[in-house]
């Protein structure tokens, strides 16, 4: 069974094209992942299937019913975190969890839904005191008091510290456990390749791959050496220092020819004396698999 | 195409509940909303002190106007500026949006922001005047608070559906102070909240006739000075086609989504605005 269906899809802002004949259909209680470059069209996307915008072209079917003539009933059925926290800041944790707890017959208790977003704490901070963190998991509360079926979440730990960000992943883990389809649009790969099933990556408003997250990386093409260099690490051979990353002071080599880059590191290694603790060889990573198929669209990567 | 079935068929919550949670989280809002209390209450109030105390032997029949006027002041600051200034925030900061996309009706968002504000700007209207009454020695009958309840509910009903539909000509939250001052500062001084102008040109004291506040000022200056008299026919119909005419043009025109130029939908922010 499939929660959403969309076919053919094209939305035009006058002449500027922001999605461009994108088809692809979501099963009921997958999680899918929508990856891309600002402007790709990711937002568009899921503001049409929101119910937010209305397509220039083609159909889309959320949960059976086209979003933007659906009614309360279907309102019901599905849950948003909007891109940006939206949320009246003079309001305590819980009167805003109430207020919108009360459009649902069928919701979970507030109590319940405090402490799966973890702020049992704070049920009486008013919400502009709370932290960005804080905020995005009332915003996500919000999303989930009424038992959706199916969930949009955008971006939804943009700006959030890694422990924020794991604690929303934790949330969201446990709502799929219980059968909650989920889209969301992220900007990191590790969320990505942690929550999701699926990943659909958009470049230039086209669908550009639409795979498992180990399928993608497989997309990615070579096998890569990674090593993380020591400190003070002596100048490896020029084939090779082409591709440290010097922010992570990383070596980072997509092979062909795996033997023989490995024999010129260990080589450079050996007459260095320098320990290869750490060196893997692997598949592309999701961020190597992305980039290369964003770039293969001709467009800038903002990952 | 399959289609999702059900989990199980999705109950909604009777309308009536509904609009008592949303009423009661309105108010809730309205109610912390510092510029509210000070634009409505604190404001009018200083100046009610500070007017008896430099005119303590003025007539009743003199003082009547200025009370009038001062909380004409109080209901436009809350009702129309208060009001509209802060559905412009709300729809900036997506807090419109979110609940847009809840099964909550468009129009129990709207039936419950409009009542909460005229609930307020009505209890500040009273406020006002107990602080008359204590300051003028000025008694009023039931008969007569009657009226000034029913003329202060129309008269705040129909600046909050004109303050509703005006943010529909605001595209944001930095223009709307700007906006909604032009508008609220001239109507207030032209109809006569701080004394009535002789000099102004015949055209101009007329069309202030048809705009809401004179005839919210002429309705509560009558009842000060009378008892419970009801507003005349003139200004019973010019407050009540404001208000049919701004939820009129709020159903239809309403922007629930925040304003995004075009480039900015280019560079990745979706977003256009639907009306209501």
């Amino acid at each position: 069974m499939n929660a959403i269906i969309v076919k053919d899809l094209v939305k035009r802002y006058g002449g500027f094209t922001a999605v461009q004949d994108v088809s692809f259909e979501v099963a009921a209680g997958q999680v899918t992942a929508v990856l891309g470059p600002n402007g790709a069209g990711k937002t568009t996307t899921i503001e049409i299937l929101e119910g937010f915008q209305a397509p220039t072209a083609g159909t889309v079917q959320v949960l059976g019913a086209n979003p933007r003539t659906a009614g309360r009933a279907w309102r019901a059925r599905i849950g948003l975190v909007l891109q940006a926290t939206s949320l009246d800041a003079q309001l305590t944790v819980a009167e805003a969890l109430t207020a919108f707890g009360s459009l649902y017959a069928d919701r979970r208790r507030v109590g319940e839904v405090i402490d799966l977003i973890d702020l049992a704490a704070d049920t009486r901070t008013k919400i502009g005191a709370l932290s960005g963190g804080q905020r995005r998991r009332v915003d996500l509360g919000i999303a989930i008091i009424g038992q959706p079926e199916m969930l949009f979440l955008d971006e939804p730990t943009t700006g959030l510290d890694p422990e924020a960000r794991r604690r929303l992943w934790s949330v969201i883990e446990n709502l799929v456990a219980d059968g909650t389809t989920v889209l969301l649009t992220t900007h990191y790969l590790d969320e990505a390749q942690h929550l999701a099933d699926r990943v659909i990556v958009l470049a230039d408003g086209r669908v550009v791959a639409d795979a498992s997250p180990n399928q993608l990386r497989a997309m990615g093409g070579v096998p890569v050496i990674r090593y993380l260099l020591p400190a003070a690490a002596p100048q490896l051979p020029a084939a090779l220092a082409g591709h440290v990353d010097p922010a992570r002071n990383e070596l980072s080599l997509p092979s062909a020819d795996v033997t023989a880059d490995l024999a010129a590191l260990v080589g450079w290694a050996r007459e260095n004396h320098v320990d290869l603790t750490g060196l893997e060889i692997g598949p592309p990573s999701l961020e190597d698999a992305y980039l290369a198929l964003t770039e293969n669209e001709g467009v800038t990567s903002h990952v | 195409m399959s289609e999702v079935a059900l989990r199980t068929p999705r109950r909604l919550p009777g309308l009536g509940p509904v609009l008592a949670s949303q009423l009661r989280y309105q108010v809730t809002i309205l109610m912390r909303n510092p510029r509210a209390l000070v634009a409505g209450l604190v404001l009018p109030g200083a100046l009610l002190a500070l007017e008896r105390g430099s005119a303590q032997h003025i007539a009743m029949a003199q003082a009547a106007p200025r009370v009038a006027g001062l909380i004409a002041l109080s209901v436009v600051a809350i009702a129309f500026f208060t009001h509209a200034n802060t559905l412009v925030i709300a729809r900036e900061d997506g807090v419109l949006r979110r609940w847009h996309a809840s099964p909550l009706p468009t129009w129990a968002y709207f039936a419950a922001r409009i009542t909460a504000t005229v609930f307020l700007a009505v209890a500040a209207g009273l406020v006002l005047i107990l602080v008359a009454m204590g300051l003028t020695g000025l008694h009023l009958s039931g008969h007569a608070v009657a009226g000034l309840l029913a003329d202060g509910v129309l008269g705040a009903l129909a600046l909050a559906a004109v303050g509703t539909a005006i943010t529909a000509l605001i595209p944001s939250a930095q223009s709307a102070q700007p906006v909604l001052m032009l508008t609220y500062i001239p109507l207030i001084i032209l109809s006569g909240a701080f004394g009535s102008l002789t000099q102004l040109p015949h055209w101009l004291t007329t069309t202030m006739t048809y705009l809401p506040v004179q005839p919210l000022i002429n309705a509560v200056s009558g009842v000060l000075l009378h008892g419970g008299s009801l507003m005349t026919a003139h200004d019973l119909l010019v407050l009540a086609g404001w208000a049919a005419g701004g939820l009129l043009v709020s159903f239809r025109f309403f922007p629930w989504d925040p304003h995004r130029p075009g480039h900015a939908r280019r560079a990745g922010a979706g977003t256009t605005a639907r009306s209501a």
